[in-house]
């Protein structure tokens, strides 16, 4: 399975948990709202759950590549 | 274990495992009611908001709470500050741990907060002390075992002789640095919660109630969750060097072990000892657990913490060399999660070590810092006067802590 993470810029609330879990990953855009770091590498399937569930606001969402569908990172 | 309680308006559901505690922190239609009871001092504060509101709100407010900021308080402000606030008690040979533990994590929380103290005496310094503590007694409301309404006028009137002596003189010296630098004027603004909120209280739509409240609230929460944690976490070590003397040293010299025991301090006595919501919603956790629309959720984070199932059979031991199970904080969920997982968290308790952690560049928490420096110090419990528990609220709390200094 490969997964895709990605922000959503209206639920993120700023926490900064991610660009300081992951700077290799994310970076604050200029209204400190998180982004992707142009060019970053996706990190591994694991990696981006963690990453998911330690986001306090839900923000980080996880996509299944292949089945186009959102997953539920409980 | 869940328990359903019906009662005459709304039922209340008990949430007592880790997993459907953690499912509700995140369940966007559960909404924060823990300080439904102390609205005269947190209506409206950041804790309370939901949805949109909280989240441009948090959004503004986060940006003081970057890494950047927290190591500045803890390595260049914090330990000049736990030196100062200490000096006197130390030449006295004694203190009482409760009172130094407001009086210090209050000369942070008024930095963050941006309360200024112009005079800099210790009388200013005491009436700003006393009126904490009433702002105090307001956020644990729902706990108080007292008269509740007089307790709200009384809160009332310290809101407003606070705001008069403390708050009015910060904001207009603040709007006024404000409007200089609007000016072109090359100004320092103070990197604080009443100056951020004031740059920004158009855009959020601030009346000046609302930022009174939230200037106080975080002047309290600073203040008060610190404090606690901070006495605890001195009571829990002592017990601790008792059984393991071997580790006298390491209280002293070992910040990372410091810093384990703040978070087993943290996990055992959560600041407030239960979680609460309010359903806007019918919801159904993944645990198959429903939630009827209007429901109250107890989040009960003194057995979820304790849960022996999830941490082992000495689960209510304090044990700072214990394993964590996977995906568990070692503080459990006493800084909550979701929207409002404690905004202070790092700054307080600081961030959890992982196997790779340099030492030498990792945040241990302010809690921690001060700790040890008590430990360096000689703290020690005063055998002619045992701690007292504080009997005016129902949050097992210790009222006074005596302690000894010094060799």
């Amino acid at each position: 399975m490969t997964y895709r993470i990605s922000v959503d810029r209206d639920v993120c609330m700023s926490s900064g948990k991610c660009v300081a879990d992951a700077p290799d990953v994310f970076r604050f855009d200029d209204d400190e709202i998180a982004e992707i770091v142009p060019g970053a590498t996706q990190p591994s399937d694991e990696r981006i759950l963690d990453l998911a569930r330690a986001c306090p606001a839900g923000a980080l969402v996880v996509t299944d590549v292949d089945s186009g569908e959102e997953i539920d990172v409980g | 274990m869940t328990a359903v309680a019906e009662g005459a308006e709304a039922s209340t559901i008990v949430l007592s495992t880790f997993a459907d505690a953690k499912d509700a922190y995140r369940n966007k239609d559960l909404r924060q009611s823990l300080y439904d009871e102390g609205e005269v001092v947190m209506s409206g504060v950041l804790v309370n908001l939901h949805g949109q509101e909280h989240r441009d709100r948090r959004r503004v407010e986060n940006r003081m709470f970057r890494r950047d900021v927290f190591e500045r308080y803890e390595r260049e402000l914090f330990p000049e500050v736990t030196v100062q606030t200490l000096a006197p008690y130390l030449e006295a040979g004694r203190v009482d741990l409760v009172h130094l533990g407001h009086e210090l994590m209050l000369n942070l929380s008024a930095l963050t907060a941006g309360i200024d103290r112009p005079l800099g005496t210790a009388e200013e310094t005491g009436r700003l002390y006393d009126y904490n503590a009433k702002f105090i007694e307001g956020a644990t409301m729902a706990h108080y075992t007292g008269d509740k309404d007089a307790l709200r006028a009384e809160i009332a009137k310290a809101l407003d002789d606070w705001d008069e002596e403390f708050l009015a003189p910060s904001i207009a010296r603040r709007e006024d640095l404000l409007a200089r630098e609007a000016a072109g004027e090359d100004v320092d603004v103070p990197r604080d919660v009443l100056a951020t909120l004031l740059r920004h209280r158009e855009e959020l739509d601030l009346p000046r109630h609302v930022i009174r409240r939230e200037v106080a609230f975080f002047l309290l929460a600073g203040a008060h969750t610190s404090a606690t944690a901070f006495v605890r976490s001195i009571d829990h070590i002592l017990g601790w060097l008792e059984a393991h003397p071997e580790d006298a040293a390491k209280v002293r010299d070992d910040a990372l072990f410091v810093q384990r025991c703040i978070h087993e301090t943290v996990r055992l006595n959560p600041s407030s000892p239960t979680g609460r919501r309010r359903a806007l919603a019918d919801v159904t956790l993944r645990s198959g657990v429903h939630i009827p629309e209007g429901s109250i959720v107890v989040l009960d984070l003194q057995a979820i913490n304790r849960d022996t199932e999830l941490f082992g059979p000495d689960a209510a031991d304090f044990d700072p060399t214990r394993t964590m199970p996977p995906g568990v904080a070692p503080f459990g969920l006493s800084f909550a999660a979701g929207m409002h997982v404690c905004i202070g968290q790092d700054l307080a308790a600081g961030v959890v070590a992982v196997q790779g952690t340099d030492p030498d560049d990792h945040l241990y928490g302010l809690v921690t810092g001060a700790v040890r420096h008590m430990f360096g110090v000689g703290v020690r419990r005063d055998p002619d006067n045992p701690p007292q528990r504080d009997t005016s609220t129902a949050r097992p709390y210790w009222g006074t802590y005596p302690v000894l200094l010094g060799e």
